[in-house]
């Protein structure tokens, strides 16, 4: 099913606008939303699922118009918000029973069963007696994802998920996300371009509330291919070289020189050297393309 | 960096409306109150007229501590926040580990907070200053400005609560960084307050009381509470030993607490807590290394049907209700009421000292205790099921799932009734657990369940919609609790400002009440209606409560509203018009009811009526009567259908010297018919007063008879009106259901102030003894002297009905009970019918039948009640004259009719609460034995009332009720012993001091009183029962005794206190001469103490005691001022070096009880033995003797037995 966004925005009584005018059509599988903190990405994520209404612009899902059923959405929505907090002095599995009972699973035995298995699949069934307030974040972010399946959810949407997560976790998360991923659509908000590459099949970069660039992960390193380059350069440098070329990242080197990418068509000068594209060289370009002029 | 964090702080509060609203709420109420103490809303409603100036410094210290009270719920939303919100905002994280002292951060945090708390305490004063002030009160009960008052109680008293409350809160939200506890300990404060009150209440715990009230107001107590109206407007608060000792204390506490918070704060991350036995720690390590696994989810249903969201709701209800009885605040709560009601019920009820059993409906009063606790877990609660998810930061998942917004509220509901029956059970319990250790096993379990399952239920049901309502509009709990319970303590007196209608105020309406006797009766259809009523508004707040509830990102309140219109549809849209229209169609129906189909008059329209009938009709106040001869009344009773029809032939005679041209007759708005036999018209019909004035074609010349026809019935009775005084089960009406001759007094209003102000003279109230022209009525009746009285009764088959006189004949017909009674003897004008399921207990003693009509069950106190009978006939008999009748009737009616007793001729009418239900102890320590007591006070009224009563004039009282309460105690006295005594009038005395500061209009000597019961009884038991100790019971009953043959059945003038005085001076010795005048003629109180003793054990084994004490007395005017004199220069004075001021009196000749005790050991308890008691003269304040006893003595006393009126009848006796 498809998630058709036309048109949205949503200004904060601060003056802000989080989302400007934003359309996008997103399929099936792994959606990826990359954007720097203060995109507008957990306004849009939230819009979505039906926690807050937008100025203007329509929302729907399939057959669901979103904004006007928000019900029939969250039938078939799994939302693990940014960050969450539970009930205290409840056990995994009673919360997950609780939350299975809100999600509509009438029948005790069924509700007994699909919670036991979103334990397994999130490998939290032996600590499914502890209070979940004690998780650790990895833990907890794993019961977020168990609390979302219980749904069997077409429409999936994860807020910023590894944040924070070590990189054991952040591995078996994504990977868990990729399962529930095959059959449904997830959109999957991340400033971590790695997330992306790893597990999207589309993706989309957000700035300012709009979206800068819609594209896939292969296709958007294959759009820049042979206009990045790189070269190692003293501390000193790097003012000039910021100047005169389209800088998209520099990193220390041990020996404390650096090591910059640049985004040209042609070589940009000597000592620069051509390499390959990655993701984040995408993200940077779109974002440095979106950089207010400074005259 | 005090300075920094202070003034954050500062800023911070300074910029948020809250305090702004706090600021504002409290300056509204206290404006409120105070001008309506002082009347500015005299122009809505009645006058409010009183001797009593309402901004004294002890009114102002009342109202400011009062008002300070609700403050303290907001402390932990102020003072507890002002360390949370650090925690809360996770900005401790930061700051604990910045380079300030922990005294810096502790101290500013504190003092900032205390500083916005009292800057809000401030506008209390502030619109108390304004309020009394305000333009339209009434400047005769408001004093001059007087700010130094206000400071005192601010610096004394407000700001050491509020520093000492403050600094536990600020303990508590410090160390468990949680604002829940915090509100839990003031809770507990205020709870513990009143359990220490009510546990200390006894007047023997005043110091302990005074000393340990946490708010200081029992403090102030100690010093003020036996103060006159005079005294209350014009004294100062004395700022003595008690006062300063609580202060210091309190203060001290809160400084011990202050700084424990502060030995043992720590900038730690982690919050304090406890933990039993240490737990043994353990490496912790995770597996870093999982597979992938294949999800395959069973296949499950998803049912989204309205019925499954209905078995969700309940599931959903018992997840919050379990949260809510596993929270700390809600147990801490419920123990605290649960120590409440324990307390109160096992004291509720008791009467001198003498518990009442533990009847259902007693246990079912006492778990009213219960009341505020519930309330407040209703209001708290509400907000924390509301506001729960977003307190844990769920709610953004729970929000996204597809559950309906009303399964959620309604589930909140539920919850929250759940909890309500849990404490509905708890007073259950309680009184069960009580019943049982009382030993009384008579469970009624239908009426617990069915009182507290329904009828108290519904009440508590509609706060609980009212708090959601409120809670889902607050965004937080406990400023939404502070909002709920200034609802609830504003609603009910909101007939203050004119409101006077119960279907404008919330929740309000008639309540129910129950009688073993005849049960909930027909009070529980009312309340039952009204309460649906307001249910039908509750499902329209629950509604708009659905429209508002907060699904996903909290929004303005715009975006909310336009949520709600867009919410307003469908199922929500009709039920709401349903129950909108229900609501409104039921208000109106009972509208219609009070005030369309019947006449409502508010309590302004009421006072104006008073003022018109005195103004229309006083002049013919004295326009010659006839006289009521006899009565013969047919009062037939339905007891099913709660009606009457009575009828009466009035017999009257003019007995004056002029002919008398119209009758005034004086009735009540039943459907009546009045026919005269003589020809006449009428010429008023004031159907408003219900006065008619009927002018005799032909004069009724002196000494010619005439009749008057009376039939009278009730008005259909409705669903919401009681149009009759009948009821199903224990009817009580008495005769004055019949019209009476005359213009009546009695309704005259009697404050001056107001009465100026509707521009009538002044008030005397009644005319002075001494007014021969004043004794034409006797006070019982304005249009008779001594009736024959016959009357015929009927009621249902299975009631006996009752009237005075003698049953000459029984019959059944068609299906009803008839009695004709008829009375041998001439009675005052003055009887009564009563009905009910009776069991009788006869008993002949001496030619006179002694029967007790009582309800089935009440069998408890039936021989009490006999004994005294046969104690107060035979007293009577013997002391005074012989009783009048052959017969003697007690007569049970229930307590719904009032707790009171009521002597009509040979019939006593006698409440189920009192005696009936007494559970007497008999051993010493047991209280009064009432049951006999009352029996025996009211048998004496047969004397003192039915053979010797009084003109309608000053002090007519003391010649019934002070005498009637003299012969109970003498008999008590008699029977039981002088212990027995000395509780009946230590009670009486502090009823008395403790009343008299009640008066508002003037209080006068025993023979001169108005009729206020402080006087006539407690006062009169104590002055008789002194009277006879100084001159002797035989020598005060002799001359009572000539009085009575005097005055007995005595026809107009009628007899005065000055003429029973007069008897009682010629028995009375010169040197007591005194006695009368300091007991009778004058408010004299004594103030007598031990100051020193000392003894001294002589040669021959004996002891010599020598005691230095004081005896001085001074004299009240009628506004309760102290004077010490006859004339200028004779008042006696006494002043050491050490007195600031001098002890002064009224000149002493005084014989004055001295005693010398010790105590003995019998049968293992200890026993006071008087060593020495006698009279001694005194005629100076100090004084010294030296008195020898044979034993070791170990207490000494003046006056030890508190027979004189001594407003610190502590300090009389003194420990050796």
């Amino acid at each position: 099913m498809k998630l058709v966004i036309q048109n949205l925005t949503k200004t904060y009584k601060n003056g802000v606008k989080a989302i400007d005018d934003l359309s996008i059509e997103i399929g099936n599988g792994m959606f990826g939303l990359l954007g720097p903190n203060g995109a507008g990405k957990s306004s849009l994520m939230r819009t979505i699922a039906t926690l807050q209404t937008p100025d203007s612009g329509t929302v729907t899902f399939g057959d669901i118009n979103v904004l006007e059923d928000n019900m029939s959405l969250r039938k078939v929505l799994g939302y693990l918000p940014q960050s969450f907090g539970v009930y205290p002095k409840m056990s995994a599995e009673d919360l997950l029973d609780y939350f299975a009972t809100l999600k509509g699973i009438s029948n005790k035995a069924e509700r007994n069963a699909i919670v036991k298995e979103v334990l397994e699949i999130t490998n939290l069934y032996d600590v499914r007696g502890k209070h979940v307030a004690g998780y650790s974040g990895g833990m907890k972010q794993r019961f977020g994802i168990a609390q979302l399946l219980l749904n069997n959810p077409k429409l999936i949407i994860v807020d910023e998920p590894t944040a924070g997560l070590d990189p054991a976790e952040r591995h078996r998360f994504l990977n868990v996300l990729r399962e529930v991923g095959t059959n449904s659509t997830v959109i999957f908000s991340t400033h971590i371009v790695e997330d992306v590459k790893e597990l999207c099949n589309e993706m989309a970069i957000l700035n300012g509330g709009r979206i800068l660039k819609h594209t896939t992960p292969q296709e958007a390193t294959k759009e820049i291919e042979g206009t990045i380059w790189t070269k190692i350069i003293n501390r000193e440098d790097l003012d000039a070289i910021e100047q005169n070329f389209n800088l998209l990242s520099s990193n220390y080197n041990q020996d404390n020189t650096l090591n910059v990418r640049v985004h040209a068509a042609e070589k940009p000068a000597e000592g620069f050297e051509k390499t390959a594209p990655q993701l984040d060289d995408v993200y940077f370009i779109a974002l440095k393309q979106d950089e207010p002029v400074i005259a | 960096m005090f300075s920094t964090i202070f003034k954050q702080e500062l800023k911070y509060w300074f910029k948020k409306p809250a305090f702004y609203i706090y600021a504002l709420i409290f300056l509204l109420l206290s404006l409120l109150f105070s001008a309506g103490a002082a009347g500015v809303f005299d122009f809505l409603t009645v006058t409010t007229g009183s001797a009593l100036i309402v901004n004294s410094p002890i009114g102002i210290s009342n109202l400011f501590s009062g008002l300070t009270i609700l403050i303290f719920f907001l402390f932990p939303a102020i003072i507890g926040v002002s360390i949370y919100r650090d925690f809360k905002s996770e900005m401790h994280t930061i700051l604990y580990s910045y380079p300030f002292t922990k005294a810096n951060y502790l101290f500013a945090k504190f003092f900032s907070a205390i500083v916005v708390v009292s800057l809000i305490v401030l506008t209390i004063g502030l619109g108390m200053i304004i309020g009394f002030r305000l333009p339209g009160t009434n400047s005769e009960i408001v004093g001059p400005l007087n700010i130094m008052i206000y400071l005192q109680n601010y610096l004394l008293f407000i700001l050491p609560n509020i520093l000492f409350i403050g600094a536990i809160v600020f303990g508590v939200v410090a160390f468990t960084r949680n604002i829940a506890a915090g509100f839990i300990t003031v809770i507990i404060i205020l709870f513990g307050q009143g359990v220490l009150e009510s546990l200390l209440s006894d007047p023997e715990n005043r110091t302990m009381a005074a000393i340990l009230d946490p708010f200081g107001g029992a403090s102030i107590r100690y010093y003020t509470q036996y103060w006159t109206v005079s005294e209350q407007n014009e004294l100062p608060i004395p700022i003595k030993e008690m006062i300063v000792y609580n202060r210091l204390l309190w203060l001290g506490i809160g400084t011990v607490v202050f700084s424990l918070v502060f030995k043992f704060f720590t900038f730690s991350q982690h919050a304090f807590s406890f933990s039993f036995g240490k737990k043994k720690s353990e490496r912790a390590t995770k597996s870093n290394f999982g597979g992938i696994t294949r999800i395959n989810l069973p296949k499950v249903s998803y049912d989204y049907s309205f019925l499954q969201n209905l078995k969700t709701t309940w599931k959903l209800s018992n997840i919050d209700f379990k949260y809510i009885v596993k929270s700390w605040a809600f147990i801490s709560i419920v123990l605290v009421g649960l120590i409440f009601i324990l307390i109160v019920i096992s004291e509720v009820g008791d009467i001198f000292g003498t518990a009442t059993l533990p009847l259902t409906w007693k246990m079912l009063n006492g778990g009213g205790a219960f009341t505020a606790s519930i309330n407040i877990c209703t209001f708290l609660y509400a907000g924390m099921l509301v506001h729960r998810a977003k307190i844990s930061r769920t709610n953004h998942i729970i929000d996204a799932t597809p559950i309906p917004n009303w399964t959620l509220l309604t589930s909140k509901l539920i919850a929250l009734i759940k909890m309500q029956w849990v404490l509905l059970t708890i007073i259950m319990i309680s009184g069960l657990v009580f019943q049982i250790y009382k030993g009384y096993y008579n469970f009624e379990m239908g009426h617990y369940l069915y009182e507290l399952y329904i009828l108290n239920f519904l009440n508590y049901l509609l706060w609980a919609l009212l708090a959601l309502f409120v809670q889902t509009l607050m965004g937080n709990p406990y400023v939404g609790l502070f909002a709920l319970l200034i609802l609830s303590i504003g609603i009910p007196v909101l007939s203050l400002v004119g409101v006077e209608q119960d279907i404008l105020k919330f929740n309000e309406g008639p309540g129910f009440n129950y009688s073993d006797i005849n049960g909930y009766g027909s009070s529980v259809l009312p309340y039952i209606v009204y309460k649906l009523y307001w249910l039908l508004f509750g499902f329209v707040l629950l509604i708009i409560t659905s429209l508002f509830w907060v699904r996903g990102i909290p929004n303005s309140f715009k975006e909310r509203f336009s949520f709600a219109i867009k919410r307003f549809k469908g199922i929500t849209a009709i039920g709401f018009a349903v129950f909108f229209i229900g609501f409104l169609f039921l208000g109106f129906s009972i509208y219609k009811e009070g005030n369309i189909d019947n006449v409502r008059k508010s309590s302004k329209e009421r006072e104006q009526l008073r003022v018109d009938w005195e103004k229309d009709y006083k002049r013919f106040e004295n326009y010659a009567q006839p006289r009521m001869i006899a009565v013969n009344a047919k009062m037939n009773l339905f007891p099913k259908e709660r009606n009457f029809e009575a009828s009466a032939l009035m017999t009257m005679v003019n007995k004056t010297e002029v002919a008398i041209d119209s009758i005034f007759l004086n009735h009540n708005g039943y459907p009546s018919t009045f026919k005269f036999s003589l020809a006449n018209t009428l010429v008023l019909e004031d159907t408003i007063q219900n006065f008619d004035i009927y002018k005799f074609d032909q004069k009724i010349q002196p000494g010619d008879t005439l009749t008057l026809a009376v039939t009278i019935k009730n008005k259909i009775n409705t669903t919401l009106r009681n149009n009759s005084p009948v009821i199903e089960n224990g009817t009580f009406v008495n005769s004055g259901i019949f019209p009476t001759l005359g213009y009546a007094s009695g309704g005259e209003l009697t404050d001056n102030k107001t009465r100026k102000k509707f521009g009538l003279s002044p008030n005397d109230l009644r005319p002075h003894p001494s007014d021969s022209t004043a004794l034409a009525n006797t006070y019982i009746s304005k249009d008779s002297d001594w009736i024959d009285f016959e009357a015929t009764v009927s009621t249902s088959k299975d009631q006996i009905a009752i009237a005075p006189g003698y049953l000459q004949k029984e019959w059944v017909k068609e299906g009803r009970r008839y009695f004709y009674y008829k009375m041998d003897s001439k009675i005052l004008n003055f009887y009564a019918f009563n009905s009910a399921r009776y069991e009788v207990q006869k008993e002949m003693y001496k030619d006179i039948s002694l029967e007790i009509y009582y309800h089935k069950g009440h069998e408890f106190n039936l021989d009490r009640m006999m004994a005294g009978m046969k104690a107060s006939l035979d007293y009577g008999a013997n002391n005074f004259s012989p009783y009048q009748h052959r017969q003697l009737r007690i007569i049970e009616f229930p307590k719904t009719g009032g707790t009171f007793a009521q002597s009509f001729p040979n019939t006593i009418p006698f409440s189920e609460g009192i005696g009936f239900i007494a559970d007497v102890d008999d051993s010493d320590e047991g209280g009064v034995d009432y049951p006999f007591a009352v029996t025996v006070h009211e048998v004496a009224h047969q004397w003192w009332a039915h053979q010797v009563i009084g003109a309608d004039v000053l002090g007519a009282t003391m010649l019934s009720e002070s005498v009637s309460e003299y012969v109970s105690l003498k008999v008590l006295e008699h029977q039981q012993g002088k212990s027995e005594m000395r509780k009946f009038l230590k009670k009486a005395l502090d009823d008395y001091l403790q009343q008299r500061t009640f008066e508002r209009k003037r209080e006068k000597a025993l023979m001169y009183n108005d009729g206020q019961g402080y006087i006539r009884y407690q006062k009169g038991s104590l002055v008789f029962y002194a009277l006879s100790d100084y001159i002797g019971e035989r020598n005060l009953n002799n001359a009572l005794k000539k009085y009575v043959e005097k005055v007995q059945f005595q026809e107009a003038p009628y007899t005065t206190s000055i003429d029973m005085v007069n008897h009682i001076k010629e028995a009375t010795p010169d040197s007591l001469q005194y006695v009368i005048k300091d007991m009778f003629e004058t408010i004299t109180l004594y103030s007598n103490r031990i100051v020193e003793t000392n003894t001294t054990e002589l040669e021959n084994g004996k002891y010599q005691v020598d005691i230095e004490f004081e005896v001085s007395k001074y004299r009240n005017d009628e506004k309760g001022r102290k004077y010490y004199g006859e004339k200028v220069g004779d008042t006696l004075s006494y002043k050491t070096d050490k007195m600031k001021k001098p002890i002064l009196s009224v000149p002493l000749a005084d014989y004055i009880d001295l005693g010398i005790f010790a105590e003995e050991e019998v049968d293992g308890k200890k026993k006071e033995v008087v060593l020495y008691f006698q009279k001694h003269k005194i005629t100076a304040i100090h004084n010294k003797v030296s008195i020898i006893v044979d034993k070791k003595p170990t207490e000494v006393g003046v006056d030890p037995y508190n027979k004189l009126i001594d407003t610190q009848s502590d300090d009389n006796r003194r420990k050796l």
